[in-house]
């Protein structure tokens, strides 16, 4: 079965139908120490979005405020014209807002069928109290396992994959909740090149079926292969944002990654 | 469905039909009792291995819901006259309520923090109890009205009664296990922060969790109340009932459903029998004892209790050892890779 098949309906978005994210003047301080201060960028629907910047940029700050893990001190962050910041990250979740963690986080002790049904987008006392898993969410797991190579592991305990099968299973979960934007921490981060490959033939399959990615990376050679818009964090704020020849180019952010 | 499976899902019925049978064929009135206290430590362990096992919250609470429900209970019976046999559901009620107020509050912390809290809604209940003198009786409790009917059949009537509560609160486990929220209270208790950025409501997945465990801690506190025809706050609040409930559930198996009823069978028919060992003079010191080399023996050779243990050891196979996903160089569609087309 071709990817395009495997995928087909199982990410929902209509054409014209998605949502851009918006963050307007964000300020996060933990106690003295100001890790974002009036960071203002977007991330257009159906593209994909990098977020780079040296360590302690402010990245996974953004990050967490985006995703609803951290409230931020000032401003706010849109998703369409609706305010999210202040949400919880579950209802975040709901808004189709998917993430994956820097640090690989599956539920070990849990089989793979189990951590990819946790993420499904169900509500009500019936479905909540009385359902287990339904044979059509083992089938959407079941697709999205067979996309991202790992259909042979369905029952099998997550904490026996290797790292790079956990990121992958990391990511196949969070397709689970049928996402319309997903936010991806440093997905590159610890892969061998083989796999950063295959991860990003993923994302580029999912941009392509409509699904918007906002990615915090450090692989350079990953962000300006996939990236369309790059955006520059340094000390809290954005010193650039624009396509990745543009950025690289930016001598600001030569400067906040090499010094004078 | 094949025959491993209809044994895998029936096989409870058998032990049933036999507990159900043995007042039946003349179980002497010791045997009642200790059969009766089994089935409540049981019901009440299985109720906290909701909140301790599946969520890995570990509260301290249960033991104020089972005091809270003796005495709501009890003031229920002695001041409008309610019948505790009738009102025990309402009073579990009553205090999953107080546990979703208490719940809100205490389950924002974890860990230690968590513990603390909960052992101090236990004694700020038993405080009360001791101190609201005009309604509880203060520490000379509250005396109940006996049961109107043949001393001979209340046994079997506390006996039938537990064993019920104690069907449900396996029938609820086992759903819960299957069901959405089960899944989400585990993702919960392996890592609550992955849980939430799921989609899992933390929040009010741990409160309804609280709030069930605390039902069956209530109902049993309430019946017990009824079975002594007294409640005081040293009896209603005694330390031994919160860690009998956490003891048997760590030796049977935290977590699952059938580890805190194998616990509560294994470990309270041995420490009864205690009294047949040791002279009687030191029985309750060395059943005290026992509890905490019960313990240190299942936190250094079982962390995982004894059900878990035993089923890998004899039922289940070794974890897999996986072969690295194969990858086909220069393979146009890296996503295709590893797939078994």
């Amino acid at each position: 079965m071709s990817s395009n098949q495997l995928l087909e309906g199982l990410i929902p978005i209509a054409e014209g139908a998605s949502r851009s994210l918006h963050v307007r003047d964000v300020d996060k301080s933990f106690g003295g120490v100001r890790a974002l201060q009036s960071c203002t960028f977007d991330v257009s629907a159906r593209k994909i979005t990098a977020l780079i910047g040296p360590n302690g940029s402010g990245k996974t700050t953004a990050f967490n405020c985006i995703s609803g893990f951290y409230v931020p001190d000032r401003g706010a962050v849109m998703l369409g014209d609706r305010k999210i910041s202040g949400w919880s990250p579950s209802r975040i979740v709901h808004q189709r807002v998917a993430r994956t963690f820097q640090i690989t986080r599956v539920f070990k002790r849990m089989s793979v069928l189990e951590n990819m049904v946790v993420p499904v987008r169900r509500t009500g006392l019936k479905a909540m109290f009385w359902d287990g898993i339904q044979g059509h969410e083992r089938a959407r797991a079941e697709r999205l396992l067979e996309f991202v190579g790992l259909s042979h592991f369905i029952d099998s305990e997550a904490g026996h994959l290797s790292f790079g099968q956990q990121k992958l299973l990391e990511l196949a979960a969070a397709l689970m909740a049928e996402p319309e934007i997903m936010l991806l921490d440093e997905p590159s981060g610890g892969l061998n090149p083989i796999m950063i490959d295959r991860l990003a033939g993923y994302i580029r399959e999912l941009n392509q079926l409509g699904v918007t990615f906002l990615i915090v990376e450090h692989n350079m050679g990953f962000v300006m292969r996939l990236a369309d818009d790059v955006v520059v964090l340094h000390q809290g704020s954005v010193i650039s944002h624009g396509r990745p020849a543009e950025v690289r180019a930016d001598p600001a952010v030569l400067e906040a990654y090499l010094g004078n | 469905m094949s025959a491993r499976r209809v044994l895998a899902i029936a096989w409870p019925v058998l032990p049933l039909v036999i507990l159900v049978a043995l007042p039946f064929n003349g179980l002497n009135g010791y045997l009642l009792a200790l059969l009766y206290y089994t089935f409540t430590y049981a019901a009440m362990s299985v109720g906290w291995n909701i909140i301790g096992g599946y969520t890995g919250y570990i509260s301290l609470a249960n033991l104020g819901f089972f005091g809270l429900g003796s005495y709501v209970a009890g003031l229920m019976l002695t001041h409008l006259g309610w019948p505790i046999l009738l009102t025990s559901p309402l009073v579990g009620i009553i205090c999953a309520l107080v546990a979703a107020a208490i719940g809100w509050v205490a389950l924002r912390t974890r860990g230690p923090s968590f513990v603390i809290v909960t052992l101090a809604f236990t004694f700020i209940v038993q405080f009360l109890a001791l101190n609201l003198k005009g309604i509880t009786g203060g520490s000379a409790g509250l005396y109940l009205p006996l049961l109107t009917m043949d001393p001979l059949l209340l046994g079997d009537l506390f006996y039938y009664y537990m064993l019920g509560v104690l069907v449900l609160a396996i029938a609820v486990a086992i759903g819960i296990r299957r069901s959405r929220f089960g899944l989400g209270l585990i993702a919960i208790r392996e890592d609550e922060g992955k849980a939430e950025g799921s989609g899992v409501n933390t929040s009010l997945f741990k409160i309804v969790a609280f709030m069930i465990s605390a039902w069956f801690a209530a109902v049993a506190g309430a019946i017990h109340a009824q079975y002594l025809n007294y409640v005081d706050p040293d009896l209603a609040f005694e330390l031994i009932i919160m860690l009998y409930m956490i003891v048997m559930t760590l030796l049977g198996s935290r977590g699952t459903v059938w580890g805190p009823v194998l616990g509560a069978f294994l470990l309270f028919p041995l420490q009864e029998s205690l009294v047949y060992w040791v002279p009687p003079a030191i029985a309750g010191e060395v059943h005290l004892a026992l509890l905490g080399v019960v313990l240190v023996l299942v936190a250094r050779f079982m962390p995982n209790g004894l059900l878990v243990t035993v089923q890998n050891l004899i039922g289940r196979p070794p974890p897999p050892r996986w072969e690295p996903v194969p990858v086909v160089a220069g393979e146009p569609t890296p996503a295709r890779a590893g797939r078994d087309e």
